[in-house]
């Protein structure tokens, strides 16, 4: 649905912070399935933890942001905002099943209350059918 | 109302993380309760999965008090029921 260039045309987050490669279902404004793929090589793995390779939750919760983000603002729902800046609110996510390399981490986000500015989403990260992460996230959005 | 005015208390007093007696009726949720938009929204949201209400964007503007949102609350539950 769209590649790694569409995906990086639309994120404001650039290498080595992008934590989504591929979307899979985009309904813009309404849904979203997104996936990322962990490698052995992600950088944070040298140090969490070393020979204990765990994805850090903090970046599984960014992975479910980024998703909302191109939710919203693909080009077919808001054209062509560059200068939009994107705050993090409020997380309450709960994690249930840890991930590591070789997993596909997919995320769902759909919204739960949107107005102009700010958003309320729900996001689920499953990896191989097993849950991984769910719960909800507040932003606020800022055009420039 | 006096359910309605503790859930609701309740709810905003977890949000903008103070206790529930700061939450008086006419606390200001902004100078005083440090509330910001992204809270509000929650609080809106908040209220309408728990009372199964749709409360439009420009209410939003209304919550400023526990007083005003209770009675946004109880507008759109009448308008539910009605």
């Amino acid at each position: 649905m769209l590649n790694i260039e569409e995906i990086q045309k639309i994120l404001p987050q650039k290498f080595p912070f992008l934590m989504i490669d591929r979307v899979l279902e985009l309904e813009p404004g309404k849904r979203i399935v997104a996936l990322k793929n962990i490698s052995i090589n992600e950088s944070f793995f040298g140090g969490h933890f070393p020979g204990q390779p765990v994805m850090p939750g903090v970046l599984i919760i960014e992975a479910m942001a980024q998703a909302a983000i191109i939710m919203f603002y693909a080009p077919e729902n808001i054209p062509g905002d560059k200068q939009a800046s994107y705050y993090l609110g409020s997380v309450k996510v709960r994690f249930l099943s840890p991930l590591t390399a070789g997993d596909q981490l997919k995320i769902e986000v759909e919204p739960i209350k949107v107005i102009s500015g700010a958003g309320l989403v729900r996001a689920k990260a499953s990896a191989g059918g097993r849950e991984v992460a769910s719960g909800e996230l507040s932003f606020s959005v800022k055009h420039g | 109302m006096p359910d309605l005015e503790n859930e609701i208390r309740n709810m905003i007093a977890q949000i903008v993380e103070k206790d529930p007696s700061q939450v008086t009726l006419d606390a200001k949720f902004f100078e005083e309760l440090g509330m910001d938009s992204m809270m509000a929204l929650e609080i809106m949201a908040g209220m309408e999965k728990k009372y199964k209400i749709t409360i439009p964007e420009e209410k939003l503007t209304k919550l400023t008090t526990l007083r005003e949102t209770v009675a946004v609350a109880k507008e759109y539950l009448e308008k539910k029921n009605a």
